[in-house]
């Protein structure tokens, strides 16, 4: 399952997964919402590697404005807590997937 | 109430309206000839063709053709479509509405990158190409909208609301009066000048022209062309490939029934020949569903 993210819980569940996804979104981006069954398919290909979250960007603009983020969808990948990519745009799970095993 | 109505006229839709119209569904055309792929230029790899044919020409044909079978033409961008479970709803650039029982989307695929030094390097860092998904990251911010038609005009009176500044930049601003007017009024200011690329290094910092002034700029909206093919499906409930194409079966029906897509939308190859077949067989198919028949291939 996705987990859903505010700017609260952020930090916790980077701190709490070796891998992690986290697709940042909002309602009115029609390509988010391309994206969003996507990720749900990475998240059940990669359970077991990675751990999969989304952040409403405009719910939660602390975590957008620390990331820099001023296009959606952004996806932010973190290993051990390091940040990697991010991914912008939408793009085919085998890409993301592919990013992902690369990192 | 038409029965069918066709959002594009190009190959595919020219060719469904015709097919469409013959079979005596009451159709309706909605689109501009100049918006095709196929306008402005040489044809020579299409069936019947002795040496290289005019595009523009085969266009106006194939309008005059469609029409005379006794479709009916709106020359206008559609911005956006609904569906109440009933019937379809399209709105155009100038307010005009459209409903019908059956809809054929074949909007062709839309340029979205101008190809201009910067622009692929600042992606994601100041370059946009959705000016309604990002306008939140730039509040208070300068902005520039790129684009002529429908989608550059309603995006930079979008970010009106937003940007402290926005300038739009067109060449040849070819989307509706009322639409010009909606952004000029909301104090859009309209650049006439010929981009030459985008400047920054980890951020948009501006903007070059070959004919004017240098700006600058935190951010750059590319919006060219009409409203995406991607937005018009998802308006009415069907989920486009990543790519932007939309699948079909081979009665070229879609996910959502009654509505059916053709021609470069439908994915690879975009070739005219693949456009006017899908056509026939979405026109053939549509006629027949608004007339409760069973569908014919």
């Amino acid at each position: 399952m996705v987990t859903e993210l505010k700017d609260g819980t952020f930090d916790e569940f980077i701190d709490n997964n070796k891998l992690v996804l986290i697709d940042c979104w909002a309602p009115w981006c029609r390509p988010c919402r391309m994206l969003a069954p996507i990720i749900e398919e990475v998240e059940k290909d990669l359970k077991e590697k990675v751990a999969v979250g989304k952040l409403n960007t405009d719910e939660n603009q602390g975590i957008a404005m620390r990331f820099g983020i001023n296009a959606i969808p952004t996806m932010l990948i973190f290993k051990e807590g390091v940040m990697y990519g991010p991914l912008v745009g939408l793009m085919p799970k085998e890409e993301i997937i592919k990013y992902l095993m690369s990192v | 109430m038409p029965d069918i109505m066709i959002i594009g006229t190009g190959p595919a839709g020219l060719q469904a309206a015709i097919h469409a119209a013959r079979a005596k569904a009451a159709t309706v055309m909605i689109g501009k000839l100049r918006n095709s792929a196929m306008y402005g230029t040489k044809v020579e790899n299409y069936f019947g063709i002795k040496g290289e044919a005019d595009g523009t020409g085969m266009l106006s044909a194939g309008l005059a053709q469609a029409m005379s079978s006794g479709a009916e033409h709106t020359d206008e961008n559609v911005i956006s479509m609904e569906y109440d479970g009933g019937s379809f709803k399209a709105t155009t650039e100038n307010g005009n509405t459209v409903t019908a029982k059956a809809v054929i989307l074949a909007p062709g695929i839309s340029r979205m990158k101008l190809n201009i030094p910067g622009e692929k390097e600042l992606f994601g860092k100041g370059v946009s190409y959705c000016a309604a998904c990002d306008c939140n990251f730039y509040k208070g911010k300068r902005i520039a909208v790129i684009g002529d038609e429908s989608e550059a005009a309603a995006s930079a009176e979008l970010m009106t609301s937003y940007a402290s500044k926005v300038f739009w930049v067109t060449k040849d601003a070819k989307a509706s009066d009322m639409m010009i007017r909606k952004a000029k009024d909301a104090g859009a200011v309209m650049i006439d000048g010929k981009v030459s690329g985008i400047t920054g290094k980890d951020r948009v910092t501006g903007l070059t022209f070959s004919d004017a002034p240098a700006i600058e700029l935190d951010g750059v909206f590319i919006e060219l062309g009409a409203r995406s093919s991607s937005d018009l499906a998802m308006d009415i409930g069907i989920m486009p490939n990543t790519d932007g194409t939309i699948k079909v079966n081979e009665r070229c029906e879609t996910s959502v029934k009654g509505v059916y897509a053709c021609g470069d939308v439908t994915g690879r190859p975009w070739q005219i020949a693949k456009a006017v077949g899908q056509g026939a067989t979405a026109g053939i198919n549509a006629a027949a569903y608004v007339k409760g028949e069973k569908n014919v291939r």
